[in-house]
């Protein structure tokens, strides 16, 4: 499980141009910690909004990637699809048909952005684990990467391992 | 630059390029110690780190008769308590020739796979070491081939043990290519990672940075400022290498310092690399350095046009700098090679405060007044 980076600093020039600002003036978000609220909303049955006490009470995992020194990192927190499923996502055998034209929309405190088809999480159609976490090596994550942030241990750009993550949006194409 | 190289081309330039083999050479390995966070720095196959080579290149590159006048030394454009840099918005040699760019900080310059403001095609310590030793546009050392130099250091008694430590298995070793090879060692050796933001960040010490800071930590992280994007990883700088990692393509950025009406949007000779690769979309594209101790080392951007930290976020807030008159009048938000990250972002009083908190809590003290990077002569 290696290729996560914490700090996402060699992200590729495509992943730049991804992320390049618009033309105007962005406004600056609050210099304040994200609220330790996760909200997950969009096409979904049950919409949540989930505290740490929540997440310590779903169903936890464990993964270790591997900082830019080489150690490895203990991220801990909730398979992405136990928290899709809590909110009546269509995972399991209802992931077919018009479901599968479903992705899931990750939004950060600050703006950020990106996205994974529904099927990424489910674990018929992958092999890995997306985690929704919210400690690393055993302590609440903080600062600019907490409270709540995704890590995709198989990804080998950092990029959609989202940081102060603060809504996960189910999107359906096709109902 | 480009007589620079005509200048290192008259060298016995194959002297210096010697195939990428491993050459063993005796004397205690370099511990690293490198703290949590640090990955270990990529080190040339021909050159690798030794205790004595790093003290050997120690007493030469604070030896200013490794000038044309013993009037300056490597450290003269790199003092350590400015995070080796000099404090002047351009360096000035030997002889009083100023350099059109700014002293870059040499703190982590281990992981750079780059090392100047503009050339990519410089990427060994050992072989930009060449560059304000021989150089003549401008004069840096002014050192000349076959000069006094060499015959200096073998005849005084604190280099012959200094040598025949660093180098035991060479008959004659002092030589111009050594010289280097020790230099690059002591350059390599300076690695600031104990600042009180790795206290916080790596250590867990949340009372090592304040309030201020770590408000600032996200708005620096955030993606409407994207700082992070060309200041990023442990280094908070752009490309950087280490053992087992290669580098990956090096990125320039057009940050919109200038846009002047013309061919060239940028004041020569200061244009980028497209002074080596000669193609429009280059000009006015530099290397985004480290920010560790950024706090220490204005004037800012590779010419010293900005004077303080406030100017720097002035500039990227606006989405480039607008200069009203002169000869360098333009507004530089409107460069046509002007990076997509530079869009611009509204701060409040309080967000630059916090900004200006962050960076400040990236100044490593210890590494300031570490006496294994300090003078040996004094």
């Amino acid at each position: 499980m290696s290729g996560h980076r914490v700090f996402w600093g060699g992200a590729s020039r495509g992943l730049l141009a991804l992320f390049a600002l618009s033309a105007g003036v962005a406004p600056a978000q609050s210099p304040q910690s994200p609220p330790a609220v996760l909200a997950v909303a969009g096409d979904v049955s049950s919409p949540l909004q989930l505290k740490a006490d929540d997440l310590a009470k779903m169903p936890r995992e464990t993964v270790s990637v591997r900082e830019e020194d080489g150690t490895a990192v203990q991220y801990e927190g909730v398979p992405l699809r136990e928290v899709l499923a809590r909110a009546g996502a269509p995972l399991g055998k209802e992931l077919r048909g018009k479901a599968l034209a479903t992705y899931v929309l990750a939004k950060a405190h600050d703006g950020y952005q990106v996205v994974f088809a529904l099927a990424e999480v489910d674990a018929s159609f992958a092999n890995e684990t997306i985690l929704v976490a919210d400690k690393r090596d055993g302590k609440p994550l903080f600062g600019y990467q907490g409270p709540f942030r995704l890590v995709c241990p198989n990804d080998k750009a950092g990029a959609r391992s989202v940081r102060m993550l603060e809504t996960l949006e189910l999107v359906r194409l096709r109902k | 630059m480009r007589c620079i190289f005509r200048v290192l081309l008259t060298l016995p330039l194959a002297a210096w390029l010697a195939p990428l083999c491993r050459h063993v050479q005796a004397g205690e390995a370099y511990a690293w110690n490198l703290p949590k966070g640090f990955p270990k720095p990529n080190v040339p196959l021909d050159n690798p780190m030794t205790a004595a080579k790093v003290e050997l290149g120690r007493y030469l590159f604070y030896d200013a008769r490794m000038s044309v006048n013993g009037k300056a030394s490597c450290a003269t454009c790199h003092q350590q308590e400015l995070a080796f840099t000099d404090g002047r918005a351009v360096g000035i040699g030997a002889t009083g020739e100023p350099h059109s760019r700014g002293a870059m900080s040499l703190v982590n310059v281990a992981y750079s796979a780059v090392l100047t403001w503009s050339n990519p095609r410089m990427k060994l310590l050992e072989e930009q070491a060449l560059v304000p030793m021989f150089g003549e546009h401008p004069v840096e050392l002014g050192l000349r081939e076959g000069d006094g130099f060499v015959p200096m250091l073998r005849s005084d008694p604190r280099y012959r043990e200094l040598f025949a430590k660093a180098f035991p298995a060479e008959g004659d070793p002092f030589s111009i290519k050594n010289v280097t090879r020790a230099l690059a060692c002591f350059e390599r050796s300076i690695i600031s990672a104990r600042s009180p933001y790795d206290r916080y960040h790596y250590g867990g010490d949340d009372g090592a940075i304040p309030e201020s800071a770590k408000r600032g930590e996200i708005l620096f992280f955030s993606q409407p400022l994207s700082c992070f994007r060309c200041h990023g990883g442990f280094n908070f700088s752009d490309t950087t290498v280490w053992e087992g990692r290669a580098g990956r393509e090096v990125e320039f950025h057009n940050t919109g310092l200038y846009n002047l009406s013309g061919p060239l949007s940028y004041p020569a000779p200061n244009v980028g690399i497209y002074e080596f690769t000669e193609s429009p979309r280059d000009i006015g594209k530099f290397k985004a350095p480290t920010l560790r101790n950024i706090a220490i080392t204005r004037p800012y951007m590779h010419d010293g046009s900005i004077a303080t930290l406030e100017g720097v976020l002035d500039h990227y807030a606006a989405g480039g700098r607008t200069i009203a008159s002169g000869a360098n009048a333009g507004a530089g938000h409107d460069n046509p090679n002007k990076d997509s990250l530079i869009g611009g972002f509204q701060l409040s009083a309080q967000d630059r405060a916090d900004l200006i908190a962050f960076l400040e809590s990236l100044t490593d003290d210890a590494a300031l007044r570490d006496p294994r990077f300090a003078n040996p002569w004094q």
